[in-house]
């Protein structure tokens, strides 16, 4: 078992983390417990892909229901619990003081997470509103601005209270994504839900808003998390840092107009489209910005290094892989296929992977004590990796596979779902797989909750490699 | 980076750019289409479908047909829509100027349903052949069993039940949902050949070529 190379000046515990102990807890557990729920449903709904009779007779659980209610328990209680809380506690670390206004953050997580929950209950009844990745129900969705609005408020103070001026990458990337996230959902509720645009115009803001999610939301999140943790463990100078401020607006200008993609050959300006295949490409020029601060990720480290490193593989991958599927020559056989859950399921392994690491760096610090079992931060790491590789590859052979059998005319669709039923029957595989992996670290997190801060000996906190859990 | 209200504006500004270009640009665009008026025909078109069929697409949109099923053709000449028969034309903006919310859809689990209404009158499918299908799945997809109501023949049968699918004694009654959603399904026609729904083919020699 090798220990983390992690430099003894990168691992302070101060005040600034012990005292934010009880909110982020509290958001972690919840993204944690939303994880699981949403690998359930997850899993079940990918079974009834291979399987269309799998719980067919249960009208809580048809296909579309159960899609819709996996994709809100990820995106909305895993990504968004978790992304809030480490973006908070990387800006209150940046900003040089305890984290400001807990009350209005524990306030506004319980209502996020009864929202929802309320939103899940509702597709499941049947009020989804269609809109793929905006599918909770419209009456509750004001109640998720509100919420959202008291769990972005720390950050806001961290970020006007910062002790320096001067700012760092992370914070805007972090300060970025809670301030605009509000700006897109909004705007989008208005114009979808209360007083709807007309016709196919829906569609266009549906995908502006769902890559906003993304691209604007999930990304920075996730981005900040990576130019916090990689100069800290690495204990070195970031290379060309000069250039990481056109990183970062090059993906706030371009990104957010890359949702046309999904629009090829549909009934809406033929521009649109054409739009989004030119962001896709510029937005490269962010990808590689980050990849040149981030040069020095590719070393073996600790856990934490590992989990950022595969998931800033996997985001730089999706980068390329979405503006090249965006070529109306290949959207021709990946439109409307599984490949574009395979596309969608590498942007959120990107997501997740790189929060991953910074929950085990940020946790043990947050709650003074070391993890309580590397056999399950081994087990998670395993199973994360593994599983996020073979969902995605699986799911691309059989989008493709779909994708090429759907524009020959003379295979029916029997013979399709028969064509790709074994890759799918691998992914759900890889799908359970993957919940097992986040069992372990849902585990490990509520252990470290028990672990009582005087048992844990100050002298660790001395010697803070104790602190990150290894993985090898 | 020094300057906050400067960053934030600047963000601000950043997707103000996006959606102003891709709403209000779209809008611009698509936001007073309207249906188009057949002088010979008498006609408007899109023809605004009866009340049964809107009331349909929401039992359409509960259920998360969407999910496997898109509502868009794509023009002949990219991939197989028209060899599959999905529709002889590319779908337009002005095909969904009725409808509350369009449901284009993103995944093609199973068949195109833009025109479903017009295939199923052309191979002479009626309303019984679709609740059936519904009830046993056909093709892959799943049967819809929640759908129905399984009830003992008690006096007089029920006028719209389904015959030969129920064991004896029993007759199988479609609720109001499933009766809904085969009108919305029977409803779907993208038929009418707005002067949009076809690229201008400036070459004569491609003439009948395709």
């Amino acid at each position: 078992m090798t220990q983390t190379t992690s430099s003894t000046a990168s691992t302070g515990v101060s005040e600034i983390d012990t005292s934010s102990r009880c909110a982020l807890s509290f958001l972690i557990v919840a993204s944690l417990l939303w994880l699981v729920t949403g690998g359930v449903l997850a899993l079940l709904n990918l079974v009834q892909t291979h399987s269309p009779g799998f719980l067919a007779d249960c009208f809580l659980f048809t296909h579309g229901r159960l899609d819709a209610m996996q994709e809100t328990a990820l995106v909305y209680g895993w990504a968004g619990n978790a992304g809030i809380a480490v973006a908070l506690w990387l800006l209150s670390r940046l900003g040089g003081s305890a984290l400001r206004g807990t009350n209005y953050l524990v306030g506004g997580t319980l209502f996020w997470n009864i929202g929802v929950m309320i939103g899940v209950c509702g597709i499941a009844f049947g009020d989804m509103t269609s809109f793929s990745l905006m599918q909770m129900p419209d009456y509750v969705q004001p109640l998720m601005l509100v919420a959202y609005a008291l769990m972005a408020a720390p950050g806001v103070l961290a970020w006007t209270g910062r002790r320096n001026d001067s700012t760092f990458a992370t914070q805007w990337y972090a300060v970025a994504a809670l301030f605009l996230f509000p700006w897109f959902f909004s705007a989008a509720q208005v114009m979808l839900l209360f007083v709807p645009v007309r016709g196919t115009l829906q569609s266009v803001i549906s995908t502006w808003y769902a890559q906003n999610l993304f691209s604007l939301w999930m990304a920075p999140l996730a981005i900040a998390a990576l130019y916090y943790l990689v100069p800290k463990i690495r204990g070195k100078v970031m290379p060309n840092y000069d250039f990481a401020i056109y990183g970062f607006w090059s993906l706030i200008v371009f990104g957010t107009w890359m949702g046309g993609r999904h629009l090829i050959g549909g009934p809406v300006p033929a521009w649109i489209p054409s739009v989004a295949l030119g962001a896709g490409v510029l937005v490269l020029f962010h990808h590689m910005i980050v990849y040149l601060n981030m040069s020095g990720i590719g070393g073996s480290g600790g856990v934490v290094m590992k989990f950022a490193k595969y998931g800033f593989y996997a985001y730089l991958l999706s980068g390329v892989i979405d503006a090249l599927f965006s070529l109306r020559s290949f959207a021709v056989i990946t439109q409307f296929t599984l490949f574009q859950d395979a596309q969608w399921q590498l942007a959120f392994a990107s997501f997740s992977l790189i929060i991953f690491g910074a929950l085990y760096y940020l946790v043990p610090r947050i709650s003074g004590a070391a993890w309580p079992s590397s056999g399950l931060v081994r087990g998670h790491y395993l199973a994360t990796l593994l599983g996020y590789s073979v969902l995605i590859i699986s799911l691309g052979f059989a989008g493709w596979q779909q994708g090429t059998a759907l524009n020959d005319s003379t295979i029916s669709f029997e013979a399709i779902a028969a064509q790709y039923r074994p890759w799918l029957l691998v992914a759900s595989a890889a799908q359970a797989l993957l919940l097992v992996g986040n069992l372990a670290l849902l585990v490990n997190f509520i252990r470290i909750l028990f672990v009582r801060t005087s048992e844990a000996s100050a002298s660790q906190f001395r010697q803070p490699r104790n602190l990150e859990a290894s993985s090898s | 980076m020094k300057n906050g209200p400067l960053f934030i504006l600047g963000l601000f500004f950043a997707l103000a750019l996006s959606w102003a270009g891709l709403a209000l640009g779209t809008h611009a665009q698509l936001g007073d289409l309207q249906p188009y008026y057949d002088d010979l025909e008498g006609k408007a078109f899109p023809q605004r479908a009866p009340g049964i069929a809107s009331r349909g697409q929401l039992v359409y949109q509960d259920l998360g047909c969407m999910s496997c099923h898109t509502q868009q053709v794509r023009r002949p000449s990219y991939g197989a829509d028209e060899a599959r028969g999905w529709g002889s034309r590319q779908s337009v903006a002005r095909d969904y100027v009725h409808q509350n919310r369009p449901l284009l859809g993103q995944n093609r689990l199973g068949p195109d349903l833009a025109n479903f209404g017009k295939r199923a009158e052309a191979a002479g499918t009626t309303k019984i052949d679709l609740l059936v299908d519904l009830y046993n799945g056909s093709q892959g997809m799943p049967a819809y069993r929640f759908l129905f109501e399984e009830r003992e023949i008690v006096g007089q049968t029920s006028g719209n039940a389904l015959h030969g699918v129920a064991p004896d004694g029993y007759e199988l009654v479609p609720t109001e949902h499933a009766e809904t959603l085969v009108a919305y399904l029977l409803s779907l026609k993208q038929i009418y050949e707005y002067p949009e729904a076809r690229p201008y083919a400036p070459d004569v020699n491609q003439e009948g070529a395709r």
